[in-house]
C-alpha cells in the first residue's frame, strides 16, 4: 500500500447539524483528517443522488454525506428522504459491483464535534485502506 | 371471476371484444397495434371508426413504442379508451400514473398473457407476418420463442396485473377452449354484459403457465449471468457502456423516463474550460462529450426501481448495448430493498417519495 | 476545392500512415504548439471508439488517427469542449471532413468556438456503418483497410460516404493528404494562415510537398468524379422514393419516433428539441378530435411533421455525414433523404454547409430582392397535400 496516498473525501454536510459539528470540532481544536473536503448544503436532502455519483466518478476517493439525526432535521423529514436515496445509490453501486464503501452516510448533530472528528478520521482510514478510487485514472468515463 | 369464452382464436376473439366496445359506444376509441394496410409497416393506432378495427392486430408480438408513453397524453382527453396493452406496458402506465403522467379513469385496460415481442429489427425487416405462425405455436405450448427480445425471454410478469380485461394468449390452451376473456373489474363486467360469447365464471389456470414461468426464470438467470462480469466493478461498467454514443435513445423510449428535459441533457452538465483542464492535469486525458457513465448510473438511480423490463432501451441502442438487461437486473435489486414491485398497485407509492421512520438501520 | 495556404510538408510513410501522424502530433504537443489533442481511442471493449481530449503524449500510442467508424460525430465533441467558454487552451482536433464541416456550421450557430481550435482533417475513404462495426470489428477493419488503400468507399461503407463529395480538401487548418502519392509519403497541407504558421513553427526538415501536390490534387479530382456520379444516381433514387406525400410516408413508415436521428445529428444542437417539447405536444382533446375526424390516427403523433420540421430547421447546415441513418433502430435511410433535400435547400441559397468562406447562414441574412420564383412555388404546390397523414 502506498504510504503517500492521501484520500480526498468530498463531504456534503448539512448547515444545521453536520457542518456545525465540523465547525465545533475545529473550534474545539480537535484534530481531524485533512482528507475531508467539506461542502455546506442546506439539508442532507439537498444532495441529489447524482451529486454523489458525480463526486465518485470525478475521482473522490470517498464521498461523505452528513446530516442531522433522524427526527432532528431542520426541515423535519428531509433526512428520512436522504436515507432512502442513499440506500438506493448504495444498492446501485452494489448491483454494479462498484465499491459502495466509497459512499458513507453519517448523522452528526451540531453539538457532536468529537463525533465528527471520529467519523472523519475513521472514514479516512477506511478509505486509505481501500486505496485510490479507480475513477481517478479512467479516461473512458 | 367473471369470464367470457368466444369460440374463436384469441386474436379473433379480442377483435370481437373491441368491436363490441366501440360499436356500442362503451368506448370512444381503441388503442392497439396495427399493421398498416398500404405499407405493411407496424404502428400503434388509435381507432375511432369501427370499420378501421380490422387493421388492428392487438395481440401481435410487436412493440414499436411502449404504449404507456402515448397513452399518458391520450388518457387525459376526457374520452373513453379501450387500450390493449402488453403486461409491461400496463405496469409502466401504472408507474406513469403514480408520477402524474396520465389517468386510469377513462380507460378500459385490456391485457393478455404475453409470449414476448419481436425485436424491432425483425419488425423493420417486415418479417413479422412470416414469423407469426411459428410464434403462435410455440407460445400456445407455453414455451419461449427463440427470436423474441432478450428481456421478454427473461420476463416473469407475463400475466397482467390489474387489467380490467384479460385475454388468455399464452400457455397451454386446451383444444376447443377458444378465446378466454377474464373480467376483473365492475366497469369491465358492466361494459361487456352484452358481448357475444359464453358468459361464465373462471379463473386463469395458472398451472398451464407454470412451465412457462419456470422457463422464464431460467432465462432470467441466464440473461443476468451473461452481464455479471460487466456488473462487477468499474472496468466492467466501462466495458459495457464504454461504446455508448450518448444518443440517449434509451431514455427517450423508456416509459419510466418521462422528463421533458432529462437532467443529463440540462445545463447542469455543461462545463467551463477549467473543468476540462483539471481533468487533463490529473489524468492526461478524458472523454468528450463527458459523463457517459454518469448518465447510465444516474438513470439507474433515478428510475431503475420502476423498470418494467420492456426492452425498448436495448432495441433502440445503435451500438447494441444490452441496456435493458442491466436496468432489469439493477432494478430488481433497487426495487427489492423497498419491497417494491413496479406496476403492482397504483396506490403503492414510489419508494423515493415516502419513507419509514425506522428503516435501514445499517446506514447513518 | 479549397485552396492551400502556404507550403505543404511531406511525412514519410514507410511505417504506414498512422505512425507519422502520431509522431507529428506528438511533436506538436511537445513543442507546445498545441496544448491538447482530440483524437479517437479504441474503447476497452474493443468494438468502437471514443473521442478523447488528451495532453499526455504517451497516450498517442493508443490513439487511432483514422478510425474505421464514426460513433460520435466529432463536432459534438468540439461543442462539449468549447460551447461555454473559449479560454486559452489551444486544441488540435483530427477528424473526418464531415466532422470538421459540422464543427464549422456549429461555430456559425454559436455552439462551437473555433478561436483556439486547430481543425485538422484528411482524405476520408468513408466509414463503416456503426452497427456493422460493432457486430464484427475484425472484418470491418479489414474492409476499412481496403477502402483506405484505394481511397474509395466501396460496398461496405456507409451509404452517405459512398456518395460524399466532400471527402477531401474541405476548409480546415491542416490537411493530411495521401491520395495518389502513397508511395512517396504523405502531405501535410496548410489550409489557413494559422495552419501555415503552425507548420512553420514546427520546422519540419523535409522536402517541400510542391512536387507532390499536383499528383494528390488530380487523384482527389478523379475520385471526386466517381463519387459525384454515385451521388447523382443516389439522389435520383431518393427523389423518386420520397415523391409526393405518400412517398415520404412510405420511406418513414417504420419510424417509431425515437428521435435518435436528431440526437445523433451534429447540427441539431438544441438542448430540448422543439419536437420533443411541451410546446409541440398535441393537447389530448385535439388529438382525440383528430382521431375522431379521421377514423383513427397513427401514434406517436406527428412523426412526419418531425422529419419535415427537422428538414426545415437544419437541412441548410446538413453536412451529409450519415449519422442519422447509423442511429436509426429501424434502418430508415434518413441521411439519404436529408442529404438530398439539403442539396436542394442549400443550392436555393447558393450556400454550402461547412465552408468557412465568410458567408452568413442563409436564414440569418436576406437581400431585398431575391428568390423571385418563391410565390409561384407556393401557388403551384399541391393543394391540401398534407391532409393524408
Ligand atoms: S441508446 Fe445506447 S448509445 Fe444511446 S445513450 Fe443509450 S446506451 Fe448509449
Ligand atoms: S429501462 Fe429499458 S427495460 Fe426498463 S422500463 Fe425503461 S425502456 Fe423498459
Ligand atoms: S441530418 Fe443526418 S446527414 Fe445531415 S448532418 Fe444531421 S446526421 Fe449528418
Ligand atoms: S431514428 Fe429512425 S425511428 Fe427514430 S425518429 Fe429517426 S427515423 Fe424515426
Ligand atoms: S437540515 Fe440537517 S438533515 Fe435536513
Amino acid at each position: 500500500m502506498n504510504k503517500e496516498f492521501k484520500p480526498r473525501i468530498t463531504s456534503f454536510l448539512c448547515k444545521w447539524c453536520s457542518y456545525t459539528g465540523a465547525d465545533l470540532a475545529g473550534t474545539s481544536r480537535l484534530q481531524y483528517s485533512t482528507s475531508i473536503i467539506p461542502l455546506q448544503v442546506m439539508c442532507s436532502s439537498r444532495v441529489d443522488p447524482v451529486f454523489l455519483l458525480k463526486a465518485y466518478l470525478s475521482g473522490s476517493d470517498g464521498v461523505l454525506l452528513g446530516g442531522c439525526h433522524p427526527g432532528d432535521c431542520h426541515y423535519e423529514t428531509g433526512n428520512y428522504h436522504t436515507r432512502r436515496r442513499f440506500a438506493l445509490v448504495k444498492e446501485v453501486f452494489e448491483s454494479l459491483g462498484l465499491e459502495s464503501e466509497r459512499l458513507k452516510l453519517s448523522w452528526i448533530s451540531a453539538s457532536e464535534g468529537p463525533k465528527f472528528a471520529r467519523v472523519a478520521n475513521e472514514y479516512t482510514e477506511e478509505i486509505r485502506k481501500l486505496g485510490e478510487n479507480p475513477t481517478r485514472k479512467s479516461i473512458f468515463l | 371471476m367473471s369470464s367470457i369464452t368466444i369460440e374463436k382464436s384469441a386474436s379473433k376473439g379480442i377483435n370481437d371484444l373491441l368491436r363490441h366496445l366501440l360499436s356500442t359506444g362503451k368506448v370512444d376509441a381503441v388503442l392497439a397495434m396495427r399493421m398498416m394496410p398500404d405499407t405493411g409497416a407496424w404502428d400503434l393506432a388509435l381507432v375511432t371508426d369501427v370499420k378501421n378495427l380490422k387493421e388492428l392486430k392487438p395481440l401481435a408480438p410487436v412493440m414499436t413504442v411502449n404504449a404507456s408513453q402515448v397513452l399518458s397524453n391520450l388518457s387525459l382527453s376526457g374520452k373513453k379508451i379501450a387500450a390493449v396493452l402488453k403486461p409491461c406496458e400496463l405496469r409502466a402506465f401504472v408507474e406513469r400514473v403514480k408520477r402524474e403522467q396520465g389517468s386510469l379513469e377513462n380507460l378500459f385496460t385490456i391485457s393478455h398473457t404475453c409470449g414476448g415481442v419481436f425485436p424491432l429489427d425483425l419488425v423493420a425487416e417486415g418479417k413479422v407476418d412470416r414469423l407469426l405462425p411459428k410464434y403462435e405455436k410455440v407460445v400456445s405450448a407455453g414455451e419461449i420463442p427463440s427470436n423474441i427480445r432478450d428481456t421478454c425471454k427473461a420476463c416473469e410478469h407475463f400475466i397482467p396485473m390489474n387489467a380490467d380485461i384479460m385475454v388468455s394468449a399464452a400457455g397451454e390452451c386446451k383444444p376447443g377452449e377458444g378465446c378466454m376473456i377474464y373480467l376483473n373489474s365492475d366497469k369491465a363486467r358492466e361494459a361487456l354484459s352484452e358481448c357475444t360469447g359464453e358468459h361464465g365464471s373462471a379463473v386463469l389456470d395458472s398451472t398451464s403457465l407454470e412451465k412457462l414461468a419456470t422457463a422464464r426464470a431460467r432465462e432470467r438467470e441466464k440473461l443476468f449471468s451473461s452481464i455479471e462480469k460487466d456488473c462487477s466493478g468499474l472496468d466492467g461498467l466501462v466495458n459495457i457502456f464504454g461504446k455508448c454514443v450518448g444518443c440517449h435513445g434509451c431514455s427517450r423510449v423508456c416509459p419510466i423516463c418521462y422528463c421533458t428535459l432529462c437532467d443529463f441533457e440540462s445545463i447542469n452538465f455543461d462545463y467551463n474550460l477549467p473543468y476540462f483542464e483539471e481533468h487533463l492535469a490529473r489524468k492526461g486525458a478524458l472523454r468528450l462529450p463527458p459523463d457517459t457513465m454518469l448518465f447510465h448510473m444516474g438513470r439507474l438511480t433515478h428510475m431503475s426501481f420502476s423498470c418494467v423490463g420492456c426492452g425498448m432501451c436495448s432495441d433502440v441502442c445503435p451500438v447494441g448495448i444490452p441496456v435493458a438487461a442491466v436496468f432489469s437486473r439493477t432494478g430488481e435489486s433497487t426495487a427489492s430493498i423497498f419491497d417494491y414491485l413496479p406496476g403492482r398497485d397504483v396506490t403503492e407509492e414510489i419508494p423515493v417519495m415516502i419513507f419509514k421512520e425506522e428503516e435501514f438501520p445499517e446506514l447513518g | 476545392m479549397t485552396e492551400t495556404t502556404g507550403i505543404p510538408v511531406v511525412l514519410k510513410t514507410d511505417n504506414g500512415v498512422e505512425t507519422p501522424v502520431r509522431e507529428f502530433l506528438g511533436q506538436m504537443l511537445d513543442s507546445g504548439a498545441v496544448d491538447a489533442l482530440i483524437m479517437p481511442l479504441k474503447v476497452p471493449s474493443g468494438d468502437s471508439f471514443a473521442w478523447i481530449l488528451l495532453n499526455d503524449a504517451g497516450m498517442l500510442d493508443d490513439a487511432v488517427p483514422f478510425p474505421a467508424v464514426m460513433p460520435v460525430q466529432g463536432a459534438r465533441a468540439l461543442r462539449s469542449l468549447t460551447r461555454k467558454e473559449k479560454g486559452d487552451l489551444t486544441v488540435l482536433a483530427l477528424m473526418r471532413p464531415c466532422e470538421i464541416r459540422a464543427g464549422i456550421e456549429l461555430s456559425k450557430l454559436g455552439q462551437v468556438n473555433t478561436d483556439n481550435l486547430i481543425l485538422a482533417t484528411y482524405d476520408c475513404p468513408g466509414a463503416i456503418p456503426l452497427q456493422d462495426y460493432v457486430n464484427d470489428p475484425e472484418s470491418s477493419e479489414a474492409s476499412f483497410k481496403e477502402m483506405f488503400t484505394t481511397g474509395e468507399p466501396g460496398e461496405n461503407a456507409k451509404p452517405a460516404c459512398r456518395t460524399c463529395v466532400n471527402f477531401s480538401a474541405v476548409d480546415s487548418d491542416l490537411h493530411f493528404g495521401f491520395l495518389g502519392i502513397s508511395d512517396e509519403g504523405m502531405l501535410v497541407i496548410p489550409g489557413s494562415t494559422r495552419g501555415a504558421e503552425l507548420l512553420q513553427k514546427m520546422d519540419i526538415q523535409s522536402e517541400t510537398g510542391d512536387k507532390l501536390l499536383p499528383l494528390w490534387k488530380s487523384e482527389v479530382e478523379s475520385i471526386l468524379k466517381k463519387r459525384t456520379a454515385a451521388r447523382d444516381i443516389a439522389f435520383k433514387k431518393t427523389e423518386s422514393d420520397i415523391k409526393g406525400f405518400s412517398g415520404m410516408l412510405n420511406v418513414f413508415s417504420n419510424c417509431i419516433g425515437c428521435h435518435n436521428c436528431q440526437s445523433a445529428c451534429p447540427i441539431c444542437y438544441c438542448r430540448l428539441c422543439y419536437f420533443g417539447s411541451e410546446a409541440s405536444r398535441s393537447n389530448p382533446e385535439a388529438l382525440m378530435n383528430q382521431a375522431i375526424k379521421r377514423g383513427g390516427i397513427s401514434l406517436p403523433p406527428e412523426r412526419i411533421m418531425f422529419h419535415t420540421g427537422r428538414l426545415a430547421h437544419m437541412s441548410l447546415s446538413c453536412v451529409s455525414c450519415g449519422q442519422c441513418s447509423d442511429a436509426c433502430p429501424v434502418s430508415i435511410p434518413v441521411a439519404d433523404v436529408f442529404s438530398f433535400v439539403a442539396e436542394q435547400t442549400q443550392s436555393t441559397f447558393e450556400y454550402k454547409a461547412g465552408r468557412n468562406d465568410g458567408k452568413p447562414l442563409p436564414l440569418r441574412d436576406f437581400k431585398k430582392s431575391e428568390l423571385p420564383g418563391v410565390h409561384e412555388l407556393v401557388k403551384d404546390a399541391e393543394p391540401g397535400g398534407a391532409s393524408h397523414e
